[in-house]
């Protein structure tokens, strides 16, 4: 979008921006307000006796520090590492404010020391050599340097004191000046004679202090590359500092993955645990349902089995009295077995019914063998039904009279070889 | 064109002195501008707080300026560097905090810019910070001085430039906010024929406005108590935290002002009060509430309070 209005604008910054040194520089700073992380901190009082200013961040280090005019024109400041040391010199005005930051993850220091400009004096005095020792920040770096230059301060300051010694008098005592002629231009020679000694002197203090000066900057150099290398161990540092956090949030983040995963997986086979069991449980209750079902049905069926019992007893009792009473008439009768045709067959009927119906088991001894059991059946007239089932046999047989079964059981119990006779027909009886 | 892509290019190399650093930057402050409105529009575009329009286009601006400007003056610290890298990183470092822009949709309206203007440089400068007062409710040297509880030695010393606001420094804050002339023709003319309205805008904005700018606090400097303010200001300490914290709290500027009614010599309940320009040297002052925008309403109260007042 390009208005008038927006490119009239975009301008007026742009010549703002172009104006700023200026206006930065217009200003005679007095108080210099300090800002961190564009938070206002506090004001520097430049025209103090000692214009330094402290201040300690928490929570957060100092990454950005603005250094602003009372009316607000950035007049310096920088940016500094998250973590690790940063030390500059800006020049506020005429003089400098020098910056100290300090930084580490959760918080940081700031040390800001404000210098005013040298005047004149000091000016003409560096010129000429004379420095003195709060003023020059080098001095401190370079003893060697100081030390030669104030010796060469004290030899210049004999030699200027001999002159004027020698001299002086002679300025005062104009009127002997004729007859002391020999004598100054004496005293003269001895002078240039100390004068060469003195520029000797001198061109050797000259060549110590060159020496002392290539020490000095060979050692400045040593120093910046210290610093240098500092810088870059505070970086590897710093990075190496960020690796391991990150590592452990990594860390964090797949130990929390893996417990919820397990949590899950723990939680599904319980689930599927429970919903197992409950259909177990349920089966169960369907088979137990079920069993008392048979149980109930088993009851029933004996329950009914022993009124067949009963009604086949009483049968059988009725069926005896009924072939009892009866019989004379037949055996009267037995001439005429053709006259009563169809009495032989109801009482034959009568006679065969009889004979299916009586079935028992019997045991016999141990060692008994199969024929003497064969012949045993055979003897009776009966029939082995089925296999022996736990040393039990059943036996149909055939009675041959209508004798109560009692009394037959007692017949066959009278066998040498049979142990035990009963007369249950519907299972094996138990051992 | 061909200047720009030179020197597009060369902010792409390394800058291994100040001077050399100093001398580029200053050829290629339209590239460095353009480079850092446009981060910022894309800042804006990617939080949603992006409007296809002038004022948005103007915010970007304003904010792409004010890292250009400590692009400038850090970047002297930062040699050797490749310019456009610092530029981005400083732009990079700026976004990560949090809230870096006063962005609010209300506070693009002309008033809402005006606002912002002076208190976003109220927060860096003495001169706008002490204006403050007579903006947003019409307070002069006197009553400021006197709400303040300040003697000669303090009143001078916070008000010693406030010339160089009236002259320089009020204009200079209306043209880095993009405020133009027929703007701030509107914003008078609207306090003029409706103040009222306008007033009610301004106390509903404020809080937006303060919350934000107030962050800039330091941290042992909280809104305090009534009976704090009274015995701050019984036991005569914390100066500088009655100048900052007042002019930038409303809720405390006006239970201060409540309490210390007496002091400043008025009857009336303070309250907001917008004035637009700068009160010239030697103008007739208002009270509280009852001058809107310098406009006198029925019979209400107007002083002469000093000539000499900023």
């Amino acid at each position: 979008m390009e208005t008038p209005e927006l490119t009239d604008y975009r301008a007026h910054l742009l010549d703002a921006l172009d104006d700023q040194p200026r206006r930065a520089g217009e200003e005679r700073p007095e108080f210099l307000q300090v800002l961190v992380n564009h938070e206002r901190v506090g004001t520097l009082n430049c025209a103090h006796t000692d214009p330094s200013f402290t201040y300690s961040a928490r929570e957060r280090s100092i990454q950005h520090l603005e250094i602003r005019n009372e009316s607000g024109v950035l007049v310096g400041g920088c940016v500094a590492p998250e973590a690790g040391q940063k030390s500059v010199r800006v020049p506020i005005g005429k003089g400098s404010v020098a910056i100290e930051v300090q930084n580490h993850f959760d918080g940081g220091s700031l040390k800001l020391q404000y210098a005013a400009a040298p005047g004149w004096w000091s000016n003409l005095a560096s010129s000429i050599g004379f420095s003195s020792a709060t003023s020059s920040p080098t001095a401190a770096t370079t003893p060697v340097w100081t030390m030669t230059t104030a010796f060469a301060q004290i030899v210049l300051a004999v030699g200027v004191v001999a002159l004027l010694a020698e001299r002086v008098p002679n300025w005062l005592n104009a009127e002997d000046r004729a007859h002391q002629l020999e004598e100054e231009l004496a005293a003269r020679q001895s002078t240039q004679e100390q004068i060469d000694r003195v520029h000797q002197q001198l061109a050797q203090l000259v060549e110590a202090q060159a020496a002392a000066v290539a020490v000095s900057r060979s050692e400045q150099d040593r120093i910046a590359q210290l610093n240098a290398l500092v810088d870059t161990v505070a970086l590897a540092q710093q990075k190496l500092n960020t690796q391991v956090v990150s590592v452990q949030e990594d860390l964090k983040t797949v130990k929390t993955d893996v417990a919820q995963e397990v949590e899950t997986g723990l939680r599904v086979a319980v689930n599927t645990v429970e919903a197992d069991r409950e259909l177990v449980r349920q089966d169960l209750k369907s088979i137990k349902s079920v069993n008392e079902t048979l149980i109930k049905q088993v009851a029933l069926l004996e329950s009914r089995n022993r009124e067949l019992h009963a009604r086949l007893a009483l049968t059988s009792l009725e069926v005896t009295k009924a072939n009892a009473a009866p019989k004379p008439a037949v055996v009267a009768k037995g001439d005429l077995p053709k006259e009563t045709p169809m009495a032989t067959p109801v009482a034959d009927g009568i006679r065969e019914a009889d004979r299916q119906a009586f079935m028992f088991w019997v045991a016999f001894q141990d060692g008994t063998t199969e024929k003497s059991i064969e012949d045993l059946v055979q003897e009776l007239n009966g029939i082995k039904k089925g296999p022996m089932k736990s040393g039990w046999y059943s036996v149909e047989v055939n009675l041959p009279n209508p004798e109560p079964p009692d009394r037959f059981l007692e017949s066959v119990k009278r066998a040498k070889i049979v142990k035990s006779v009963v007369t249950s027909k519907a299972m094996p009886p138990a051992q | 064109m061909r200047d720009g892509q030179i020197f597009s290019a060369r902010l792409n190399n390394v800058v291994t002195t100040e001077r050399e650093f100093d001398e580029l930057v200053a050829k290629s402050l339209p590239e460095l501008l353009d480079r850092a409105t446009g981060q910022t529009k894309r800042f804006l575009r990617e939080t949603n707080q992006w409007g296809d329009d002038i004022t948005h286009e103007k915010l970007a601006l304003r904010w792409g300026y004010e890292l250009v400007e400590r692009f400038v003056v850090f970047g002297r610290t930062e040699v050797p560097c490749r310019p456009f890298f610092l530029l981005d990183s400083l732009i990079a470092k700026s976004f990560s905090q949090p809230d870096p822009l006063c962005y609010h949709k209300e506070l693009l309206t002309p008033v809402g810019r005006f606002l912002d203007g002076l208190a976003s440089r109220a927060v860096v400068s003495r001169d706008a910070l002490i204006a403050l007062f007579y903006h947003f409710y019409g307070f002069s040297q006197a009553h400021v001085v006197k709400l303040l509880g300040f003697g000669q030695a303090e009143s001078q010393r916070v008000y010693k430039n406030f010339e160089r606001w009236r002259q320089t420094g009020w204009q200079r804050t209306m043209n880095e906010t993009g405020l133009s002339g027929s703007e701030i023709e509107v914003l008078e003319q609207e306090l003029r024929t409706k103040p009222d309205h306008l007033n009610h805008e301004v106390d509903r904005l404020m809080p937006v406005l303060q919350s934000h700018y107030r962050k800039s606090e330091p941290e042992h400097y909280p809104c305090l108590s009534e009976q704090k303010w009274g015995q701050l200001f019984h036991d005569d300490y914390g100066h500088d935290y009655r100048v900052w914290h007042l002019a930038f709290c409303r809720d405390c500027f006006l239970e201060v002002a409540d309490r210390r009614q007496a002091e400043v010599s008025s009857g009336l309940k303070p309250q907001v009060n917008l004035h637009i320009h700068p009160l010239k040297k030697g103008g007739v002052l208002a009270l509280f509430g009852g001058d809107r925008g310098g406009r006198h309403h029925g019979n209400t109260r107007a002083h002469r309070l000093s000539r000499t007042s900023a």
